[in-house]
């Protein structure tokens, strides 16, 4: 059985835990703990209650205390439920971002925030069903962003935010166990950089998360029907520059763009991609998909009519290529 | 409306005691009965996998809900959390388009925007379930501001677990209250977990209305699953707010008898979620013995409130409200999909992009 996200995660941790003595895991509810065909994961009890410890309902403090622990030289990982991404965005934005650039690089967080995120998710209103919102951490200074879609990512990518010395928001969407075998050794998926995850030339379709899936069952239906589809995947969001090589070399080949969000419309990631290839590339076919402006409603009548689903992809890529 | 109508809200305070006639006592047990009647049909939806959606079911801590909004009457405000389905029959909801929402019908609470844990009733003072723990507690307090701005008698009370007094909302709540003493009446239920971590090991207080002092607060503890030990405390902070003597914390201590959420570790027709790992079989049989509701029809009968009969008709009327709201939500129409643009803000729809 493929390894979950939670698994390659945790195993990351885990081998980064081992390397690290001081390397330390707060949390709130969601367990460090996994079971797999490698045997079960269990951070508590291998390294102890206190570098795997469970909180108060206190994401200020989970994220406060990984600043100024790291701060010290104990590097940290402060792990927030999907719900709360934005509680302690104050800390991330005033603080972790901005104290090394203040302190004439004095100050140093070496700190990952590991953010849950729930995903466009049925019958749970609002508050719980919440997507983009990277969007709004990855558009502040002195911060880096990643966001893997399957389980080998997320291990490559949470060790490489690990080892960062600067502060990484790595967020976690509930994805499922696909893509490459997660190999059980230690192994560094780069922040910056863009993965191809199938070559095209009729156009280029950028997607993250969970909309990865939807966009995979899309270029399957273009294939068919004979249209060839280039789908990147920028696994980090800031910085972008490193990415943006890889969207732009697409795009000057393709001249065409499509962005498939589950975040809302205006002002995300993926605005921000569309605004640099058409500054880079003028005269750029361009076509974003994305959830509204909106909250997300509990009923998934309501819900399934606004998310971007691979229907919806295949008829905006066929648009795209056919005029 | 179902037959609810027994808690009688009174508009003026009446000298102690004097409100416990027989149909308010009656009232009382029937509230109970009917969150434990209503929770007990959402599990059962939940384990047949009829309901989606995450709803935390509130069986165990009936009494909290019930004691404390039977002290408010219609003028007042309540906030509520994500097991708040019997904060909000307390004070009066209506069963059948409480069920309707958690069903995600279009004529429900919310229309189907919100589900089970958002159920909210401006016109009955439900100011709404809010599934961020702790922010209950300051959207009360800044209830409670904004009648003092208004001059009003009003009090606004908010419902939070164990788990809600330790983020910041509970603390600006809480000394803003304090410093200008807002009509407010923080409920905190404490079940002694949050999710499966236990209060215990993440607050260095046992009796967590301590917290109340350091603020210039009241704090009271009382059993949270006796009604009318709870209804005294809420009684008594109700009175001093509407008096302009500032705000109250009361610590009621009770337990949920199901998991966190949804239908884990139970079986439908039998009562309370075992084998949880997180808490041992035997804590839950002690507190199931402490139910509130027959501890509470045991007393009333041997007060010759009630008879066993009229109890047992209760029960039965106040199943079959709840079989009837079932059956009403199930009637009920789905939302139309182009509604999810609509109430984004008071005007229009939201533009769609999947095209
Ligand atoms: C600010 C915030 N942090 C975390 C969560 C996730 N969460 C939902 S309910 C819950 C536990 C709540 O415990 P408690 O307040 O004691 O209430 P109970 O569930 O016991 O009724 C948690 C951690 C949340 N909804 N909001």
């Amino acid at each position: 059985m493929a390894k979950s996200m939670t698994y390659a995660i945790l195993e990351g941790i885990q081998a980064e835990m081992r390397r690290n003595k001081l390397l330390t895991l707060l949390y709130e509810y969601q367990k460090p703990v996994a079971g797999g065909e490698k045997g079960a994961i269990n951070l508590e009890a291998e390294f102890g209650r206190w570098r795997a410890r469970f909180c108060a309902i206190d994401e200020q403090w989970i994220v406060g205390s990984c600043l100024g622990m790291s701060m010290i030289g104990v590097p940290a990982i402060a792990h927030i439920p999907s719900m709360t991404t934005f509680i302690p965005y104050e800390l991330m934005f005033n603080h972790a971002g901005k104290l090394r650039h203040m302190t004439g690089g004095q100050a140093a967080f070496p700190m990952v925030l590991w953010a849950d995120m729930m995903g466009r998710v049925p019958a749970q209103g609002g508050q719980h069903a919440d997507a983009g919102l990277e969007s709004s951490y990855a558009r502040l200074a002195g911060l880096k962003v990643v966001i893997p879609s399957n389980p080998y990512d997320a291990k490559g990518l949470m060790i490489a935010a690990i080892r960062d010395v600067d502060p990484v928001i790595f967020c976690q969407y509930p994805m499922p166990s696909s893509g490459p075998p997660v190999p059980d050794e230690p192994y560094v998926v780069p922040i910056g950089e863009a993965a191809v995850r199938t070559e095209g030339s009729d156009l280029t379709i950028v997607g993250y998360a969970p909309q990865t899936v939807e966009i995979g069952k899309a270029v399957e239906e273009l294939k068919k029907e004979g249209i060839g589809a280039e789908f990147l995947d920028p696994r980090t969001l800031a910085p972008l520059e490193g990415v943006m090589e890889t969207i732009l070399k697409s795009v000057k080949k393709t001249g065409k763009l499509l962005t498939s969000d589950d975040g809302s419309y205006s002002f995300s990631n993926c605005t921000e991609i569309v605004a640099r290839v058409a500054e880079a590339l003028p005269g750029t076919k361009i076509k974003r998909l994305a959830f509204p402006d909106a909250p997300a409603p509990g009923a998934p009548e309501m819900l399934s009519y606004m998310r971007v689903s691979a229907v919806h992809i295949v008829a905006a890529a066929k648009k795209l290529v056919k005029g | 409306m179902g037959p609810v109508k027994e808690v009688k809200r009174k508009k003026a305070a009446k000298p102690a005691g004097e409100e416990f006639t027989k149909d308010f006592l009656v009232g009382l047990l029937r509230r109970m009965m009917e969150i434990r009647g209503f929770e007990d049909k959402v599990f059962e939806l939940l384990a047949r996998n009829v309901l989606q959606g995450a709803s935390h079911v509130y069986a165990g801590q009936e009494a909290v809900a019930v004691g404390a909004c039977a002290a408010i009457d219609q003028r007042d405000y309540i906030t509520s959390t994500h097991r708040g389905h019997g904060h909000s029959l307390a004070l009066g909801a209506d069963l059948k388009l409480m069920m309707a929402e958690l069903c995600g019908k279009a004529t429900g609470y919310c229309k189907g925007y919100g589900g089970s844990l958002h159920i909210t009733d401006v016109s009955l003072g439900i100011l709404g379930m809010n599934g961020i723990v702790g922010a209950s507690h300051l959207f009360a307090a800044g209830a409670a501001y904004g009648i003092k701005v208004k001059g009003t008698d009003q009090v606004a009370v908010s419902f939070g677990g164990d788990g809600s007094i330790q983020g910041n909302f509970f603390s600006s709540a809480a000394n803003a209250a304090a410093a200008w003493k807002l009509p407010w009446i923080g409920i905190i239920e404490n079940n002694g977990y949050q999710i499966w971590v236990r209060a215990a090991d993440v607050y260095g207080i046992t009796d967590l209305a301590q917290r109340a002092h350091g603020y210039g607060i009241e704090g009271r503890v009382v059993d949270g699953n006796d009604v009318l030990a709870v209804y005294n405390a809420a009684k008594y902070a109700v009175e001093k707010a509407r008096a302009g003597n500032g705000p109250t914390i009361i610590e009621c201590k009770t337990y949920r008898w199901y998991d966190h959420y949804g239908a884990g570790g139970a079986k439908i027709g039998v009562d309370g979620a075992f084998g949880l790992g997180y808490r041992s079989d035997r804590e839950l049989r002690d507190w199931m013995a402490k139910d509130p509701i027959p501890r509470f029809r045991r007393f009333l009968v041997a007060e010759k409130v009630l008879t066993e009969q009229r109890a047992d008709e209760i029960v039965a009327e106040v199943r079959q409200a709840v079989e009837d709201a079932a059956a009403f939500a199930k009637a009920q129409p789905l939302p139309k999909p182009e509604d999810g643009l609509r109430n984004v803000f008071a005007e229009g729809a939201v533009p769609l992009h999947t095209c």
